[in-house]
């Protein structure tokens, strides 16, 4: 044995040293643990390692230096089968096997059979493919893989490593970095590893840029999924990613995201249908994943399936239409939804109930939605509850409490309604003086009261310092009559919450009173409301009766619980209340009806009381007491100190009861603050400031007084919060200003083509529908299209023009004029007219003394034809007009702009440089000229005319010129407008002629025209299908003319390209074109065209 | 043959309404137009009604032909008086664009061989000393407004071309024309020369009050029903000029009224008499209903 040890120290010794020093530990280590024959043989092993090649030592030296480990853990057996895989590996190279043996450890060989070990070596070995770069990865392989080992079984082992070899085949380095990844990925995703092998390994075959970025997003997406729906996510992706689907990993980032808040059922309900999806487009499979979170917000998993399935249907016809609809980019597919959802979307219903609340509030109201109004940070905060300043109903973004469209809306009429009451029934309008209706006013002398309590207050405190004012302090100065009011409480948090209830339900009352049709619905949803609040039992005493009120208010009469030893002063309060709940009260009522009611509350200790201390009480009010019996009660209560109920514990702080969601926020004091301070903005602006001007002081102590703003003065950030509040207000209550119109060429906001409907963000902005003629549908709301007057330059080029053409303008003056007589001529010989034509009376006389048959036609009337007509011009503006006219034209169809937004900036200021120096004529030139030529024409026909350039950049950006519009009457601003139209941007035609053609709708002439003037076909960026389509914009534009010709409007176009033949034809088929092949015959062509067009 | 029927469509062409207001027409003053109207006609200026459609300027015409009329019926009872009409006549033009001078003033027709000189409605008005009332007078073309200048200046006088006549206004005449200022456009408005020649009394829509009991009168619903439809003629009219070019007239609001009298649900009564009645713009449409679906059960 030694003898043995001897002779192979010997053997080793011809090595570097390292390899007998590592050979001498391992013997100390090894020689208790591993047995003959065992123990010899793994020494001669080393040895024939070491031997193999000529750098082979250093992998001896690894193979001595891991088996004090490994051998730790695998029996004596396994550890020569291990030895041996190594030295298989020494066969190919030495450095493979020197990572063999640094991978192997001991705890990590631990369970490995035989089998796995050598197909683990073996893998390593297919890895190595001769070259120093495979060597490294075969390294890495070892390393990276031997720490996973344990959790792989073998199967998944041989497909990962078979996985591994597919990708080095493409790219050994992402081969690399897919090894380094799946340290941490591969044991993370646990039971679905198998999937995720093979879904990487198809992800390879087809599209092997992607695997890294999917090693990437595992666990991420991984932990999206419910557990067991894991695997069938994976094989879906890897079934995409057999389909060849480009961008795999933004499919698996995004379709993750979007299903990640789903519960089980609904997930799994996606997968179902998706696998549905997937035989027939992947692509569809991808926008309809994608669009799940918007899918289940509207619709129900049932309705999801309705409209999953006319999706497939669509799909089956038309690829690219129910790629839209899966997209939800086709109005159809918006159609089907709204069809299926039950909830309304304040967006669609916002015009009716705009119209429906200035119905009822006979004042210019605005809809909004409440989220606006909590951005503006002026002291409301929830987005969910409805609320108004007195001038905007704000309302929630969706109305879905029911599971019924009609309800849901009636929902958002009894909201609206709610809160239109407090305009047309005057909340805002509190006067600290004015009379009430009921009551027996008291507030101005609770004021002189509590004024005079207060200083006798402040002689005490002159004495005793320590001792706090617990009265109200009334001389605080007070912004608002509510404010005013408001001074007169102590708790103001109280006096809010009451003040609330109860004008609340007076509104409640004075509806279901006004409006007995809305009644029924009304009913329903305060019974409902009901449902959601707070047990009575369980609250506090002063908020019990808080809630006692608000469901009072919510008309629940019947078994209403109230704590027993309080049942007087329940009662008390409910004839207080009841007083409010007549017709004819104002707001004036509620305040007075607050004081009393709050003098009975505040008294109550607020602590809980136990169960057998509350009974139920109907409230139906039998008998109504005077004015002055209540008054007596009430003083009589309030001098009485509470019942006693010994000890009931700590008294708690007052908190507000929730509130009833579908009255929404009521704040009168910061509504009243707003309204006056806007009132005195306008004042001051006029220079008649007669209301006393607010201070920021006055705001400040309004502000932290009030019970209206949820401030947080614990947190410290209490000053500068209200000091932002401040900030917030004074802006809120500036008059809008004028926003200037924005000159010159602004940078173009980019936005992408893929992408959402646009929303109206501006004033002066339109959203139009966009044809998809692949689709057979409209791309919702597509385009957006920025009115704006054109900039004014001077009038030179207008008289220029005139004096150029004053020959040929005379003419066409005259050929106009020369059509005017028509208008007024008389028409002789109707049967039936204004009067008799003598003539043809005695001719006819005549004709009967002779015995013939006379004529009846004896009549004559005016040609009552008048001329009515109403036409607008829509100039191209588009870059290319900018080219000369005589120059031989380059290909007109050419947009050689760049696609990039920078790029096209750069270009863009090249072309205009190139411009500033021109001597020559351009198209666009022509195009103001004639345009000047036919204003004096159409002037002398007094025909309405409109006229607009359009350009733009991009479907966001659709640019529309006002040069002159229908009503404008011509005038010198007119003359320089039109110096300086000149070349922009790109030509989308669609949304510019649907623009020009919603004005031309508004117009009630006899005969409308929409006369287009053009140089080339539309073009744009992203106005094409996949970049490439130039059909797409010769169909929008082509749709768009047939709408015009819908709605009357007689659309003509001309261009001057003379390549237009091709899609003029495709584009205007059955509608009136022409192309002018001598461009410079434009001037006298157009105001003819014009002439025949409309006479 | 054809001479005969011709003559007789012809003769149907110039009928002319004339009649004497016999009964009371109910109306409900809204503020002094009464005491000005009578006012003016005791001096007889001539009096333009402006106001917008259906707010009961044609009622009250014929209430004060009948108001004015009375005292004479009253104060000569004479059986010989009786015979000439003491009630005071009312002529209605209704006008329109295609009204020329000659339907006003009269003209000739070809009776038998012979031509025969017809008077025009306004010729008779003049003749026997009627109120001449021209309904809607902005329609009328402009040279048919120009004749009643003469008529209305101290001359009271009306010229007839055709026969080179001129005929000078009964004591009684007095020209009184309606006018909506609604549409205005300019085309449609009245010349300023035409204008100044009258006094004008403004009218509008009655307050809910007034317009009840007017509803509750004409169309005969009880006075709950009479309030709600008040209330939505309120609510309409306050859209005016926001996606509604004219509120609702209380005449809709009759007609919707007596539909309901009749037995029509009223939701389905003011939709429509009210909704479809007012507007086509099925948004504005949609958001009436719904104020009906609030005020009416």
């Amino acid at each position: 044995m030694k003898e043995e040890i001897k002779d192979i120290e010997l053997e080793l010794s011809k090595f570097p040293s390292s390899v007998l020093d590592e050979f001498k530990t391992a013997v100390n280590n090894i020689s208790s643990i591993i047995e003959e024959p065992y123990f010899s043989s793994w020494a001669r092993q080393g040895v024939q390692i070491a031997q193999k090649t000529v750098r082979s030592w250093e992998a001896a030296a690894e193979y001595y230096k891991a088996s004090s480990d490994v051998s730790k853990f695998i029996s004596g057996a396994d550890l020569l089968h291990w030895g041996q895989c190594g030295l298989n590996l020494c066969d190919q190279s030495p450095g493979l096997a020197v990572s063999f043996f640094k991978s192997s450890t001991g705890s990590r060989l631990q369970n490995l059979n035989s089998k796995k070990m050598s197909d683990w070596a073996e893998l390593g070995s297919r890895l190595y493919k001769g070259t120093w770069k495979s060597s490294a990865l075969a390294s890495k392989f070892f390393e990276s893989s031997g720490s996973i080992l344990e959790d792989l079984t073998d199967t998944e082992l041989r497909e990962f490593g078979d996985f591994v070899e597919l990708i080095s085949r493409k790219s050994i380095d992402v081969a690399t970095e897919c090894l380094i990844l799946s340290k941490d990925v591969l044991p993370s995703i646990d039971s679905n590893r198998s999937d995720f092998i093979k879904m990487v390994s198809s992800v390879a075959e087809n599209n092997w840029r992607e695997v890294k970025s999917c090693f990437e997003y595992a666990p991420r997406f991984i932990q999206s999924f419910e557990q067991s729906q894991r695997g069938r996510f994976i094989n879906l992706s890897a079934s995409i990613a057999k389909n060849n689907l480009p961008n795999l990993s933004l499919f698996l980032n995004e379709t993750s995201r979007s299903l990640s808040g789903l519960d089980e059922n609904y997930q799994s309900k996606f997968l179902d249908l998706a696998e549905q999806l997937l035989p027939i487009s992947s692509e569809a499979v991808f926008a309809f994943l994608q669009n799940a979170p918007q899918l289940v917000n509207q619709i129900t998993i049932n309705q999801i399936e309705v409209w999953f399935n006319r999706g497939i249907e669509l799909l089956n016809n038309n690829v690219e239409g129910g790629l839209a609809f899966f997209k939800i980019e086709s109005t159809t597919s918006e159609r089907v939804i709204d069809e299926l959802s039950s909830s309304v979307e304040l967006e669609k219903v916002q015009g009716v109930l705009r119209i429906y609340c200035r119905a009822l509030a006979g004042a210019d109201i605005e809809i909004g939605n409440s989220a606006e109004l909590v951005a503006k940070n002026i002291g409301w905060v929830s987005a969910n509850y409805a609320t108004t300043e007195g001038n905007v109903v704000y309302l929630p973004h969706i109305s879905d409490y029911y599971d019924n469209k009609d309800l849901n809306f009636g929902l958002f009429k009894v909201i609206s309604t709610h809160q239109v009451a407090r305009i047309e029934f005057g909340s805002f309008e509190f006067d600290f003086e004015q009379e009430s209706s009921n009551f027996i006013d008291s507030r101005l002398q609770r004021e002189t009261e509590a004024i005079e309590q207060h200083k006798s207050h402040v002689e005490i405190d002159l004495v005793d310092e320590s001792q706090e004012t617990s009265a109200p302090n009334v001389e605080k100065s007070h912004v608002t009559d509510m404010g005013r009011y408001f001074n007169l409480f102590p708790n103001r948090k109280l006096a809010l919450d009451l003040f609330t209830v109860v004008e609340d339900g007076r509104l409640d009352y004075v509806i279901r009173n006004k409006y007995p049709g809305l009644a029924g619905l009304y009913k329903r949803v305060q019974q409902d409301s009901m449902e959601d609040r707070p047990d009575i039992e369980e609250m506090p005493l002063q908020e019990a009766m808080v809630e006692f009120l608000v469901r009072f208010s919510l008309q629940q009469f019947q078994g209403l619980p109230c704590p027993t030893a309080y049942i007087e002063e329940a009662k008390l309060l409910l004839q207080i209340f009841n007083k409010v709940l007549t017709e004819d009260t104002t707001v004036e009522d509620s305040a007075e009806a607050t004081l009393r009611i709050y003098d009975l509350i505040a008294d109550f200790p607020n602590t809980e009381l136990p169960e057998e201390d509350w009974s139920e009480i109907d409230t139906e009010i039998e008998e109504e007491m005077s004015n002055e019996e209540m008054e007596n009660l009430l003083q009589q209560m309030t001098a009485n100190s509470s019942p006693d109920f010994g000890d009931l514990g700590e008294s708690q702080d007052y908190e507000s009861p929730p509130q009833v969601d579908f009255r929404g926020d009521f704040k009168p004091e910061l509504s009243q603050l707003l309204e006056k301070m806007k009132l005195n903005q306008t004042d001051s602006q006029s220079s008649m400031g007669e209301g006393i001007e607010i201070t920021e002081e006055m705001l400040q102590q309004m502000l932290a007084d009030s019970a209206e703003l949820e401030l947080d003065a614990e947190s410290g950030q209490f000053d500068e919060e209200l000091s932002n509040f401040i900030q917030n207000l004074m802006k809120e209550s500036q008059a809008p200003q004028n926003d200037q119109q924005k000159e010159g060429y602004a940078p173009i906001p980019h936005q992408d083509d893929e992408g959402e409907s646009l929303t109206v963000q501006e004033e002066k902005s339109y959203v139009y529908d966009e044809w998809d003629f692949r689709a057979v549908d409209y791309r919702p709301r597509w385009c957006l299209v920025k009115e704006k007057p054109m900039t004014e330059g001077d009038t030179e080029f207008y008289q220029q023009t005139v004096s150029d053409y004053r020959q040929l303008m005379n003419q066409i003056k005259r050929q106009f004029e020369m059509l005017m007589p028509e208008v007024y001529r008389k028409i002789k010989h109707l049967p039936d007219g204004d009067d008799f034509d003598l003539d043809a009376v005695i001719e006819s006389i005549i004709d009967k003394w002779a015995g013939e048959s006379p004529s009846d036609k004896v009549h004559w009337r005016r040609n009552k034809i008048e001329r009515d007509v109403s036409v607008a011009f829509l100039l191209d503006m588009s870059a290319s007009t900018a080219e000369a006219i005589d120059e031989s034209r380059k290909n007109p169809d050419d947009w050689d702009a760049p696609d990039d937004p920078v790029e096209y900036m750069v270009w863009l200021r090249a072309r205009r440089g190139a411009e500033n120096k021109r001597s020559y004529k351009r198209i666009i030139d022509l195009e103001k000229e004639s345009i000047v030529l036919l204003i004096n024409a159409l002037e002398t026909i007094g025909d309405r005319y409109g006229i607009y350039g359009f350009s733009g950049y991009g479907r966001e950006n659709v640019e529309y010129y006002v040069i002159k519009d229908l009503e404008e009457q011509f005038n010198e601003r007119i003359k320089r407008r039109i110096d300086k139209v000149s070349p922009l941007h790109a030509t989308r035609m669609g949304p510019a002629i649907r623009h020009a053609v919603s004005k031309l709708a508004k117009q009630d002439s006899r005969t409308k025209v929409l006369f287009l003037i053009s140089d080339g076909r539309p073009q744009d960026r992203g106005y094409s299908r996949e970049g490439v389509e130039k059909e797409y914009a010769v169909h929008d534009t082509r749709m768009a003319l047939i709408e015009a010709r819908h709605k009357g409007i007689t659309p003509f176009c001309l261009t001057v390209d003379k390549s237009g033949h091709d899609y003029l034809k495709t584009m205007c088929q059955d509608m009136g074109y022409e192309i002018l092949d001598d461009i410079s015959s434009l001037p006298t062509r157009l105001p003819t065209l014009y002439r025949k067009l409309t006479f | 043959m054809t001479q005969k029927k011709n003559n007789s469509n012809l003769a149907q062409e110039f009928m002319i309404e004339e009649y004497t207001v016999e009964e009371e027409p109910f109306y409900v003053p809204v503020t002094d137009e009464v005491e000005m109207f009578e006012a003016a006609y005791k001096q007889r200026i001539p009096v333009l009604l402006k106001g917008p459609t259906g707010c009961g300027k044609t009622r009250f015409v014929e209430h004060m032909a009948w108001r004015l009329g009375r005292p004479l019926t009253k104060i000569k009872t004479t059986k010989a008086n009786a015979d000439q009409g003491s009630a005071l006549p009312l002529i209605t033009i209704a006008c329109h664009e295609d009204l020329t001078a000659s339907d006003l003033v009269g003209r000739y027709l070809l009776e038998g061989e012979e031509t025969k000189w017809i008077d025009g409605p306004l010729t008779r008005a003049v003749r026997h000393g009627a109120i001449c009332y021209l309904d809607e007078v902005v329609e009328a073309r402009k040279d048919t407004t120009v004749l009643i200048h003469p008529l209305t200046d101290h001359r009271r006088l009306l010229p007839i071309e055709k026969r080179g006549q001129v005929v000078q206004a009964d004591d009684n005449f007095l020209l009184c024309m309606s006018y909506n200022p609604g549409y205005q456009s300019a085309l449609k408005d009245l010349k300023h020369s035409t204008r100044q020649r009258f006094v004008a009394l403004e009218f509008d829509y009655p307050d809910q009050d007034s317009e009840s009991k007017v509803i509750a009168h004409e169309s005969g619903v009880d006075k709950a029903m009479a309030e709600s439809l008040a209330r939505l003629g309120e609510k309409v009219r306050n859209l005016k000029d926001h996606g509604l070019q004219e509120g609702a007239s209380t005449r809709l609001l009759i007609y919707a009224g007596k539909l309901i009298k009749y037995g029509i649900p009223p939701r389905r009564a003011c939709q429509s008499a009210v909704v479809w009645g007012v507007t086509d713009d099925q948004e504005v449409q949609k958001s009436i209903t719904e104020v009906i679906m609030s005020i009416f059960e």
